[in-house]
């Protein structure tokens, strides 16, 4: 296995599309998807695929600083979706993208259902491959209740993007929310071919010297390794429900390594995606490439994809059994 | 749809990562910081301005930017000016010679030089001084360092121990004599300031002693005069106000929290002025070396 891009054990299917990889580089994290080959080493090759950043209707200048902050095991942010809206995606940067290298997938999102379906509708029209839904946008129709938050609200989401493309669409689940298995339930039904999961954890650091937030928006979202427990949980979850229709998942959330990838899949991802962990290494990809291989190497597996889903649950029910009654006589 | 992988793409592979040895690191006093790795690919290609992307400690999920000082092409080190001010330049700190550390850079745009802009005035504060360290360097193997001028100015005592300078500098107040003797070695004028009692500095702030040469010089020669600065946001701020006052062009370094560095995140862009009105430009890539004028507009600096 001298280069794991060409270890066709790793190649696969993805709602009918052909991914080099399981790895997915994931929405925010990547920019437009020429901004890492900066980096010498650093191939999109190495990547199935690669979501683009969130894209409105309208260009957004986004939020004030810091948007960004260190936390422990992980790390705050508060973009404001700023890009520069979809027709100038459409028409400027997506005929800069080579789609020979990897696949592109849009990262659609709106403050209105008809945001959505309109930048939806843009995509569609557009050499995509696949078009991710942001549902945890606030709704600004609704109280600024973030749609992805309601299992209600992220179903007509999805439906209404559904009614304006025949392209894969992949619902990004958020974890902010009480029964994310309710909500993937329903999405099923709304029409998704697949999710992702999970979003960032929202929460918010505090500068203890000047009272403040340190987020410029206060509040922000929380990924990296800090993260990656909950995001586990919320794949196996969401798998129980997703298996049986045959939508798969991109597993997500605090990726560093092969182990942590491997960790996903055999929760019930079908691919995995890389944010946080290239800004500690920028060349992490080719490394947990290998790491797989070498996994199947030892494990005696012929497919990555028959990693997705094996994970053996143990017996609660002993576990939590009340202990045995003690025998009074001793 | 198909484009060759760098033909029209000269972005691509311009940032190396790499685990560079710790050649030398000490203290400087007052927590800073003086830092040489051995990164041969990064002090190839590394220009003034630019800055790159540590790794201070494993156990940290985010690196920090910090503005490179000096390179040597040949050694193959980068040597990097730092203060401790949070976790990361703490976790820095503790590392010792030897050890290894990974850098990612160079990064950003490097300070663009003038031709028809000969007289160049270096402004550096604090852990700005950095920059332009490496600029009067790369000024010095020029062979322009005779038209440089630096004025750099500290709030806690200088990493580096000031000397009186040889090299006269007419126009200043009295008693601005010391300079910093790197800057001195290479042939560049060089004054200190500081509103802590340093000897020999000019009681006061960079902007104070700038302002004073550029007052002497004949309107001819003010028309070759461009501005370098960087350093806190409100020395920024003044140098932009002086640029403007003596309708000089100037350009500034800025930092900001930074998350990938390679402009994939945009986390640590700033309000910048374009054609088309406020743009929200990324420091790493787009930066860190912006226009004086665009970062800091009429309103901002009145």
């Amino acid at each position: 296995m001298s280069d794991s891009r060409t270890d066709p054990r790793l190649a696969l299917e993805f709602c009918g599309l052909h991914l080099n990889t399981p790895l997915v580089l994931l929405s925010g994290c990547v920019g437009f998807g020429e901004e890492y080959t900066r980096v010498a080493g650093f191939s999109n090759r190495d990547a199935g695929a690669i979501c683009l950043k969130g894209t409105t209707g309208q260009a957004r200048l986004g939020n004030a600083p810091h948007r960004v902050y260190e936390t422990p095991d992980g790390m705050l942010n508060a973009i404001g979706l700023q890009n520069p809206g979809v027709d100038h995606v459409v028409d400027h940067t997506l005929p800069q993208l080579d789609f020979e290298e990897t696949r592109f997938f849009a990262n659609v999102s709106g403050s209105t259902i008809e945001e959505y379906i309109e930048v939806t509708r843009r995509f569609d029209d557009s050499p995509i491959d696949a078009i991710e839904i942001n549902i945890s946008c606030p709704n600004v129709k609704e109280g600024g209740v973030a749609f992805g938050n309601d299992p209600d609200m992220s179903a007509r989401v999805v439906e209404a993007c559904r009614k304006v493309t025949s392209k894969p669409l992949i619902t990004k689940l958020s974890p902010n929310q009480t029964d994310i298995a309710e909500n993937a339930r329903r999405c099923i039904e709304a029409g998704t071919d697949a999710f992702a999961v999970i979003n960032t954890l929202m929460g918010m650091a505090v500068d203890v010297e000047n009272r403040r937030a340190v987020i410029g928006n206060n509040q922000g979202g929380l990924s990296g390794p800090a993260i990656k427990p909950i995001a586990l949980l919320k794949v196996q979850q969401v798998y129980q429900v997703a298996a049986p229709h045959n939508v798969p998942i991109i597993g997500q959330g605090g990726v560093m390594n092969a182990t942590d990838a491997l960790e996903f899949l055999i929760a019930g991802a079908s691919t995995v995606g890389v944010g946080t962990g290239l800004f500690y290494d920028p060349l992490c990809l080719p490394k947990i490439l290998h790491g797989i291989s070498d996994y199947m190497d030892r494990h005696g597996y012929t497919h990555v994809r028959d990693l997705t889903g094996t994970l053996q649950l143990n017996g609660a029910v002993s576990a939590c059994a009340p202990p045995a009654p003690q025998d009074p006589a001793t | 749809m198909t484009v060759p992988e760098t033909a029209s793409r000269p972005h691509r592979g311009t940032i190396f990562q790499e685990n560079g040895r710790i050649l030398d690191h000490h203290d400087a006093g007052a927590d800073q910081w003086i830092l040489r790795v051995h990164a041969p690919e990064c002090a190839r290609a590394a220009q003034p301005g630019q800055f790159a992307h540590l790794q201070c400690a494993p156990r940290l999920l985010m690196r920090r930017p910090l503005s490179i000082q000096r390179v040597d092409r040949e050694a193959g080190w980068v040597e990097f000016l730092y203060k401790v001010v949070g976790d990361g330049t703490l976790a820095l700190s503790q590392q010792a010679q030897g050890d290894t550390l990974s850098v990612l850079g160079p990064i950003g745009q490097p300070f663009r030089l003038h031709p028809e802009r000969p007289k160049r005035l270096l402004l550096g504060g604090g852990v700005g001084i950095p920059p332009m360290i490496f600029l009067a360097h790369h000024l010095h193997l020029r062979g322009e360092a005779g038209q440089t001028h630096a004025v750099l100015g500290s709030e806690v005592p200088f990493p580096f121990h000031p000397r009186p300078s040889e090299i006269l500098w007419p126009g200043l107040p009295h008693g601005a004599i010391a300079t910093l003797p790197l800057l001195e070695d290479w042939g560049v004028a060089c004054r200190l300031t500081s509103k802590a009692g340093i000897p020999g500095a000019h009681d006061g702030f960079v902007t104070d002693l700038a302002r004073a040469w550029l007052k002497t010089l004949a309107p001819a020669e003010r028309d070759q005069v461009e501005l370098f600065a960087c350093g806190p946001h409100p020395m920024l701020a003044a140098c932009a106000e002086l640029a403007a006052e003596f309708d000089l062009p100037c350009q500034v370094s800025l930092e900001e929290f930074m998350a990938c560095a390679v402009g994939g995140c945009a986390g640590c862009t700033v309000p910048v002025r374009t054609p088309e009105g406020v743009a929200m430009k990324r420091v790493c890539v787009d930066g860190p070396v912006f226009a004086a004028a665009d970062v800091f507009p009429e309103p901002e600096r009145a």
